[in-house]
């Protein structure tokens, strides 16, 4: 060997160490944060451990008590880390006792609670009205900006008044009949929780207290021994996430977690999937102020045109449930007897010709807007409607749009699209039991998701608010007729399912509720 | 080498700013997030509450200002999804992006040499057929297909490894099979074309005369002179990488930035997106220079000149110029 080779060697030998070295290095560092934390619940194969292991859809963007109306937050804090000064029962709808055992009002404007005695925070701290009057005043008065405050209560503050240790007042503004039902919104947390900042991990009252929340991986909760009501039946419980849903049921089929949330049948989870009325609803939305939608015989034609049973039967293998209003059974205000749409190609045809014999421009373009991949199989579902409608004779380009771009024409101020009316694709889950939080949204002139109304819808809608018992159902009741007789702004489709993933090693009932909050003391191993 | 690579971080600098600077307009030119994150009843004075907690009343320039003030304060802003710090949410993202695609090229790069220099043994024969075949089909099968199969043969039929997650080494196993399979294909191609026209240059006769075997002169003298296209396409490779393999990351639900890039944009959580790109953007930029650093070390005619033309020269010999690369090795062996 020759001189000039010695050189050459040394460098190759260097290049060799500095490309392994860095290869090697960015693995070890990377490694120490991630895969140092193995897993609560290392029981995979055989059956169920102490652990329940429940994988949801997404990373919760926060457990903060007073966001526990957020879906993905809710699932996890809402009955199982905090409670809830009342509780709504999602099958029967009516209201039970909590952290409050009793409730009264003489006027429906000042509304008495009676606390229960005996509980503890995970802090070890009592449960007093102190805190239970902190909880409705964060949420409810501060300007944390909380997300249950813009749903359930608006712009209104709520009075708070501190009787004795566990009896409070809340006054509303004016008479509210449904205040208890809107409190059910409130999960409840210590008095010291912070009012100028948001707090990412809570301190309730509930069966479950956290243990541990490793960022972009898992949350680890354990059973609270000093819990005022019965112990859950699992010693610890273990959260996970994932964004695809047949990793999801895959995790179900191979022992990996007991329970999984927002399956479809799709997902190949078998007969470990279980089906279960998820209150959300489809409907198109027509927004009248542009042709051809500014002629109601054009807006009927659509309901008449669209095949609601055939869409439910072969898209969604006759689990959904052909529509007539917005909000399903089991909410105060659905009119089990409101017909549906009859499926009616040749009326539907029929009622655009007259329009157009009239002069109502029935060719003009109709955009129909809908949001990408928001439940299984919307974008078949929306070109089945394409069709149908364009066999009726009208003008229908389909736009499928991400989230915010969807948003933008789902709540006012609504755009004016210059080349077409629009027709948007909804889907409404009313979560709080009460058809008033549907209809002062989707149907007054002025509401947020409400294309236009009528004055005497307006009013009727006012009187029903103010009703209670037989009389406030009757009085929605009559809302959703008014509205397919003489509004027509809406062409419902289906009353929706929604499918959790359920291992074989426990037992849980899912109720219309389980995709809000998924109650883990009510899970247990098989029998 | 000091100066080589001063200059390269300045003219690196100004590209980091414009992309800041780019993805900072853009984001926002995309709407107000406004009723992404109020509830959709939320009446009209709770939206100008949340624009204006969020600053984004203000004009860009302001906002802009505002940032690049905070970044000079490591501020980098918090995220009005949940609450936190923009820059320790990117942070904590970025390790598990990087050692997946640390293990996916370390993987990538040993198999493809092996495999690729075997097939240029004897080209157009057996073993050259089939590493083409493999390498193709490893090349173009779409990752999310092969992530989902391989979860249902390997996790749930087999109950080999675990469907996904980041507990134990098992884990590791189906997102680092599934991420190397592009890698792996691209570069045993571009291995064995570059070890093919080595073993037909003279300096390989001349090694093969004087009596080396044939390990030493597939090894040593073909290897190292087609290693720098290989640099070359494994560099463009871990960039792609170190941007967060989204599918991967998203199917076996692996904390990686990719997925926090993605749910940063569909939610238009301005901050964690920001720094998100200026942390990627900062990772790339020096993997850059490491990979100029390791021309270098693999070329010393690149030392002195600018990274540029040792790049160049590197894919005129990816694309099987012979005149312009000359194996120093010969050179040497010459005198």
């Amino acid at each position: 060997m020759s001189n000039p080779h010695t050189p050459i060697k040394r460098s190759r030998r260097l290049s060799l160490a500095v490309a392994v070295t860095a290869l090697v290095g960015t693995t070890a560092l990377a490694g120490c944060s991630v895969s140092n934390s193995e897993n609560a619940g290392g029981d995979t194969a055989s059956g169920v451990g102490d652990t329940l292991r429940i994988v949801l859809q997404q990373e919760p963007p926060t457990l903060e008590a007073c966001e526990s109306n957020l879906t993905s937050t809710g699932v996890v804090v809402r009955s199982t880390i905090t409670e809830p000064l009342i509780e709504r029962n999602p099958t029967t709808g009516e209201l039970e006792p909590k952290l409050a055992t009793e409730w009264s009002s003489e006027d429906d404007t000042t509304w008495r609670l009676t606390l229960r005695e005996g509980v503890k925070f995970h802090d070890g701290s009592d449960f007093t009205a102190e805190d239970a009057a902190a909880t409705i005043d964060r949420a409810v008065n501060s300007d944390l900006g909380c997300n249950v405050e813009g749903y359930v209560f608006g712009d209104d503050d709520l009075e708070l008044n501190v009787v004795d240790d566990f009896t409070l007042e809340v006054t509303a503004p004016s008479a509210d009949p449904i205040l208890p039902l809107r409190l059910s919104f409130l999960e409840v947390v210590p008095a010291e929780t912070s009012s100028t900042e948001k707090v990412r991990e809570p301190i309730g009252t509930g069966p479950y207290q956290l243990d541990e929340w490793q960022a972009g991986q898992h949350i680890n909760a354990s059973a609270f021994a000093d819990y005022w009501g019965e112990a859950p039946a699992f010693e610890k419980a273990n959260y996970q996430w994932r964004s695809e849903g047949s990793v999801r049921a895959a995790m179900i089929t191979s022992g990996e977690a007991e329970i999984a949330t927002g399956l479809s049948p799709e997902d190949n989870i078998g007969d470990l999937g279980v089906s279960y009325p998820n209150n959300e609803t489809v409907a198109l939305r027509m927004h009248a102020d542009t042709a051809p939608f500014d002629d109601i015989r054009v807006r009927q034609a659509v309901n008449y045109a669209v095949d609601q049973e055939s869409i439910v039967q072969a898209l969604y293998g006759g689990r959904d449930l052909a529509a007539a209003q917005l909000v399903p059974e089991g909410i105060v205000g659905h009119d089990a007897d409101l017909p549906v749409w009859d499926y009616d190609p040749e009326k539907a045809k029929e009622l655009v010709e007259e329009a157009k014999a009239d002069g109502a421009d029935v060719t003009a373009p109709i955009n129909l807007i809908v949001r990408t991949a928001q439940f299984p199989k919307i974008e078949e579902l929306a070109q089945v409607i394409q069709e149908q409608l364009t066999q009726a004779g009208l003008n229908v380009n389909l736009q499928m749009l991400e989230t915010s771009q969807h948003l933008i024409y789902q709540v006012r101020p609504f755009p004016t699209d210059d080349d077409g009316a629009i027709m948007l694709m909804i889907q409404h889950g009313n979560q709080a039991g009460d058809a008033a939080f549907t209809v002062e949204q989707y149907m007054t002139t002025t509401g947020a998701q409400s294309a236009f109304g009528t004055e005497e819808l307006d009013s009727m809608i006012k009187e029903a608010s103010t009703l209670t018992g037989d009389e406030r159902q009757a009085a929605y009741e009559e809302i959703f007729g008014y509205q397919n007789e003489e509004v027509v702004q809406f062409a419902h489709i289906s009353h929706q399912t929604g499918m959790l993933g359920i291992s074989a090693a426990v037992d849980y009932e899912p109720n219309s509720a389980s995709g809000d909050e998924l109650r883990l003391s009510e899970v247990t191993p098989a029998q | 080498m000091l100066t080589y690579l001063r200059k390269r971080i300045i003219s690196s600098a100004l590209p980091l700013v414009v992309v800041v600077v780019g993805v900072f307009a853009l984001a926002r030119l995309t709407g107000n997030p406004a009723s992404l994150y109020l509830p959709l009843n939320a009446t009209e004075a709770m939206r100008e509450d949340f624009v204006v907690r969020n600053g984004l009343d203000q004009p860009l320039w302001i906002q802009m200002g505002r940032y690049f003030g905070g970044i000079l304060r490591l501020d980098f802003g918090t995220s009005m999804r949940t609450g936190q710090d923009a820059a320790d949410m990117a942070l904590r993202a970025f390790p598990a992006t990087l050692q997946l695609a640390g293990m996916t090229m370390a993987i990538a790069i040993v198999l493809a040499v092996f495999v690729g220099s075997a097939a240029a043994l004897k080209p157009n024969g057996i073993l050259d057929r089939f590493a083409s075949f493999l390498s193709m089909t490893a090349a173009s099968i779409p990752d999310f297909w092969l992530a989902i199969v391989g979860i249902w043969v390997f996790a749930i039929t087999l109950g080999w490894v675990p469907t996904s997650g980041v507990a134990g080494a098992a884990a590791w196993v189906l997102p680092v099979a599934t991420l190397v399979m592009r890698p792996f294909g691209a570069l045993v191609q571009v291995i064995r074309g570059a070890m093919v026209s080595s073993l037909s240059e003279p300096y390989i006769k001349l090694a093969r005369s004087k009596g080396a075997t044939q390990y030493r002169v597939v090894g040593s003298h073909a290897l190292r002179n087609a290693a720098a296209p290989g640099l070359t396409v494994a560099g463009d490779l871990t960039v792609g990488l170190v941007n967060g393999a989204v599918v991967v990351e998203t199917i076996f639900g692996w904390p990686g930035i990719g997925k926090l890039m993605i749910d940063s944009i569909l939610q238009r959580d301005f901050a964690v997106l920001q720094a998100c790109v200026l942390l990627t953007a900062v990772a790339i930029f020096i993997l850059n220079i490491l990979i100029d650093l390791g021309y270098a070390l693999l070329d010393p005619r690149v030392r002195p000149s600018a990274g540029a033309r040792g790049r160049r020269r590197a894919r005129s010999a990816r694309r099987g110029n012979p005149t312009e690369i000359k194996d120093p090795a010969a050179t040497g062996a010459s005198v």
